[in-house]
């Protein structure tokens, strides 16, 4: 049973991250990350009941106040204010970095078979599931232009480290975890500041204008 | 031998019959969920026979320059959806004419009832007619390949091609779960949404040419010809939501066919159709409809997915 669900919310992950990938509505891709966090929070849970570990529990509730509701609703609300809502251009085109993330899936999948714990069984399928999500979100973080999208990339990637960290170690301890979303939030909060402060100066997200001279 | 037969074409016009008569039922219970979601009132649950009875009482109007191609198209792609759903298990783990035939000559049939509905879109020469069939032969032609992908990806964990034979491999396999199954789920489910003409692809409601693609190609139809073009429409979409509950849900489903097992088979199809459908309502309800030219990414997210699906079984 935990198996399962362990596996289920597992591969909705990296369904959720790859269809960010498909993407170009910011409000959507927020909206496959909420849910992508809330399929960690349940993994979690699923986890610390089999395992019988309690601060599991605390860390699942965390995932969910922080990074399925405050982290969106907080995402969201940037986009209202500075009123950009798609993602124009990529570096790279939709269909060139599907195939692209494709490859990074079977890379990463193929990678986790060299862990000791990840030959087999559910931590193969966590571990292999997590590195692809790894993959693609360093990947959506070079490809995109808009800055929100880059940090719902820099999210994933955390995502994707937490789930590491639960098919390896059953979970890491409190303290440190605690730590990691607090990083998080506060990332996202001075990032989001940082957002506001480009569309200020650039009258556009895009990223790539910071590398122009003004003058 | 004799008898086998026999009850193999029994089977099959149950199954036929069943499917027809309840498809209509889908059609509205979709569109009252919607409607409930946006509180409005909504048609009745059962306008969608309503609607068929009107028509097919009606006197088809056919243009002067139709030829038979425009007769026969609305036939063919009736006798195709109804072919196909004799290919897939509903209630039972075993399609009624799973000897003719599996996931290939299911996916061949539904090609061939679109073909014959686009040459018939095209026969009239009207630019509504033309402009449909093309836009839903670029749909098609992208969908079609993710759609066997996605069945792929279910076929190698069984190993069979047969759908009857799937259903049973899955069902032995008992609920082991790979996580190639959400990804090849997900992909279908994104095919099945393009296929059936729901909202990020096509809208289902409206008649506004700049957007329409279902219905820019029988926009000509009209009486017992649309009729047929409708309730085929409703079949199909039944039968890809069957299709979605046998093959990564198939719990319930009756491995024998005495009447016990029936009915419980019944209500577990009727639970899973419906809670496919109120996915299907709310991914309608959330999502504008994409821009034609974003439709191909859309479906090929749906490929890919697929296509991960069949990589990870192997890794």
């Amino acid at each position: 049973m935990t198996r399962d669900i362990l596996i289920l919310c597992a591969a909705g992950m990296l369904v959720s991250a790859f269809l960010t990938v498909g993407q170009k509505a910011l409000f959507t891709t927020i909206r496959l990350y909420a849910g992508q966090s809330l399929l960690l929070a349940i993994a979690a849970i699923a986890m610390a009941v089999s395992e019988g570990r309690q601060h599991l529990y605390v860390m699942a509730a965390l995932t969910i106040a922080l990074k399925a509701i405050l982290i969106p609703w907080f995402l969201m609300r940037v986009i209202d204010r500075i009123g950009i809502h798609r993602e124009i251009e990529p570096f790279l085109n939709v269909p060139a970095s599907l195939l692209i993330c494709l490859g990074l899936t079977v890379i990463g999948y193929r990678v986790s078979t060299g862990f000791p714990e990840g030959a087999e069984g559910v931590t193969h399928h966590l571990l292999g599931v997590a590195l692809s999500m790894l993959l693609i979100g360093l990947f959506l973080m070079v490809t995109r232009k808009k800055a929100v999208t880059q940090i719902l990339a820099l999210l994933t990637v955390e995502n994707a480290v937490f789930l590491v960290a639960l098919a390896v170690t059953t979970g890491m301890p409190l303290g440190v975890e605690l730590g990691i979303a607090f990083d998080v939030m506060m990332a996202v909060v001075v990032l989001g500041v940082l957002v506001h402060r480009i569309v200020d100066r650039f009258e556009s997200m895009d990223v790539s204008r910071l590398s122009n001279l003004k003058g | 031998m004799n008898s086998d037969v026999l009850q193999a074409a029994g089977m099959a016009v149950l199954q036929v019959a069943g499917m027809l008569a309840l498809a209509p039922l889908l059609k509205g219970a979709i569109k009252k969920a919607k409607a409930v979601l946006q509180t409005r009132q909504g048609p009745p649950l059962l306008q969608g026979y309503y609607d068929l009875a009107k028509l097919l009482r009606k006197e088809p109007v056919r243009s002067q320059t139709a030829s038979w191609v425009y007769v026969a198209g609305p036939r063919m792609y009736f006798a195709a959806a109804v072919a196909a759903t004799t290919l897939v298990p509903v209630l039972v783990a075993a399609a009624p004419l799973e000897a003719a035939g599996g996931i290939l000559l299911l996916v061949g049939t539904l090609a061939l009832g679109r073909f014959a509905l686009a040459a018939a879109a095209l026969d009239t020469g009207s630019p509504f007619g033309g402009m449909g069939s093309s836009r839903e032969m670029t749909i098609a032609a992208l969908a079609e390949p993710a759609l066997m992908l996605g069945l792929f990806a279910s076929a190698l964990a069984a190993g069979t091609l047969n759908l009857g034979g799937l259903v049973r491999g899955v069902l032995a396999q008992g609920p082991a779960f790979h996580p190639s199954d959400l990804l090849a789920f997900a992909g279908l489910f994104i095919i099945v949404i393009a296929e059936t003409g729901r909202i990020p692809v096509d809208n289902p409601a409206t008649h506004l040419e700049l957007t329409m693609i279902h219905e820019a190609m029988v926009l000509e139809y009209a009486g017992p010809d649309l009729a047929l073009v409708e309730w085929a429409s409703a079949v199909k979409e039944l039968l890809y939501l069957t299709l979605l509950a046998d093959l990564f849900l198939p719990i319930g489903i009756a491995t024998t066919v005495a009447p016990g097992a029936m009915l419980v088979a019944f209500g577990a199809w009727c639970a899973k159709i419906l809670v496919l459908a109120i996915g299907v309502t709310l991914v309608e309800s959330t999502n504008a409809k994409l821009r034609l030219f974003r439709v191909p990414e859309l479906v090929a997210s749906s490929l890919g997915l697929g296509f991960m699906a069949l990589a990870i079984r192997f890794l």
